[in-house]
């Protein structure tokens, strides 16, 4: 099946910007877009996938994915705004407590 | 993709790793400069190396130009001091990977990924930062945590990732391609991919269809349990907290 490897290059490019973003930055909302960023990655991946497989079970998977993201960013925005009235700031360095 | 090839690769994503390194905001000396140098470098060597080696000859000019958007719109989205313009280069991102599910003949993925990320999510993003906007800008949004150790992780999770991206085995095509040639045999006007998918995820899988369904709702009630707090009554009169206390009193849910 031809054209699937660099889409798959091209997903794990998106994920692994991700993952830096979010080991990377202090900002508690850009963390939370870094996560996103990860989604994205995902998304770029399984639909190569079923294209891969001659299906369409990945795209609906990333139809699921969608629904996730928007899960996790409902809860982690809410968690965020919570986070912030507490402290008053959005420095995730202001909540370890075990400094790890 | 052949051994020469593979270490080729992982020297762009080195590349592109010491870019998003000297990108990340830092404190002292801004080293953007360099950064662009490297990251621009990164990106020309991965799309020409796609483009000679890896990639199909028949790969089309369109996904070029859109990787090449979402990768250094993301790369911003990371790297960029201001929460706000990260939210808006990872709508060009959403925009970019939309249009990489169309060239791969995912339509339906593609606009809910438009309606649902650029449209919903980034909106209730942008809302909450403006909502939480401190005066001036912050001095974490100017300092990285650890961004060698970072960086390092992440490129090593792409190396391993993309260079064995080719050794995938190549499968039968199972059952659930008949969806799509029912759709076909019945109405061609009508035989389109939202149409395919949206037979699969109301026949297969409807019931992880409710499950998600269930997922929103618990999630909706989960974060309004989270974020609620007192409001005043009108004509009450409260004496205003600083900021750091207004939080502590709210009653657990």
């Amino acid at each position: 099946m031809t054209g699937m490897t660099e889409y798959i290059i091209v997903g794990a490019i998106l994920f692994a910007l991700g993952l830096v973003g979010f080991m990377s930055r202090r900002n508690l909302i850009v963390m939370f877009l870094s996560t996103e960023l990860m989604f994205q990655g995902v998304v770029v991946n399984v639909v190569a996938m079923a294209r891969h497989h001659g299906n369409l079970e990945g795209q609906a998977f990333a139809v699921f994915l969608l629904a996730i993201a928007a899960v996790e960013a409902g809860l982690a925005l809410g968690m965020v705004v919570m986070l912030y009235r507490r402290r008053g700031t959005l420095d995730a360095e202001v909540w370890s407590a075990m400094r790890g | 993709m052949t051994a020469t090839t593979t270490y080729l690769l992982y020297l762009v994503f080195a590349l592109g790793g010491a870019g998003v390194y000297f990108l990340l905001p830092r404190a002292g000396r801004s080293m953007g400069r360099a950064g662009a140098i490297f990251g621009v470098a990164g990106v020309v060597g991965l799309i020409t190396l796609l483009a000679t080696q890896i990639a199909g000859p028949d790969t089309s000019f369109y996904f070029y130009l859109f990787a090449t958007i979402a990768i250094v719109a993301a790369t911003r989205v990371v790297t960029h001091p201001k929460p706000v313009y990260s939210a808006l280069y990872f709508v060009l991102v959403v925009v970019a990977v939309a249009a990489l599910l169309v060239l791969q003949g995912a339509e339906f993925a593609a606009v809910a990924l438009i309606i649902v990320y650029a449209g919903a999510i980034l909106v209730t993003y942008l809302f909450v930062i403006m909502l939480a906007k401190q005066r001036g800008s912050a001095v974490y949004d100017h300092r990285s945590r650890e961004p060698f150790m970072a960086v390092v992780a992440g490129f090593v999770l792409m190396a391993a990732v993309a260079g064995r991206a080719s050794d995938l085995p190549v499968v039968e095509k199972t059952e659930a391609i008949s969806v799509q040639d029912t759709t076909q045999t019945e109405s061609p006007a009508a035989a389109s991919n939202s149409m395919a998918v949206g037979t699969l995820l109301m026949t297969k899988y409807v019931v992880a269809i409710e499950i998600a369904g269930v997922l929103l709702l618990v999630s909706m009630v989960g974060a309004i349990a989270m974020s609620r707090k007192k409001v005043p009554v009108e004509g009450m009169v409260t004496k205003p907290k600083p900021l750091g206390q207004a939080g502590r009193e709210v009653a657990p849910f």
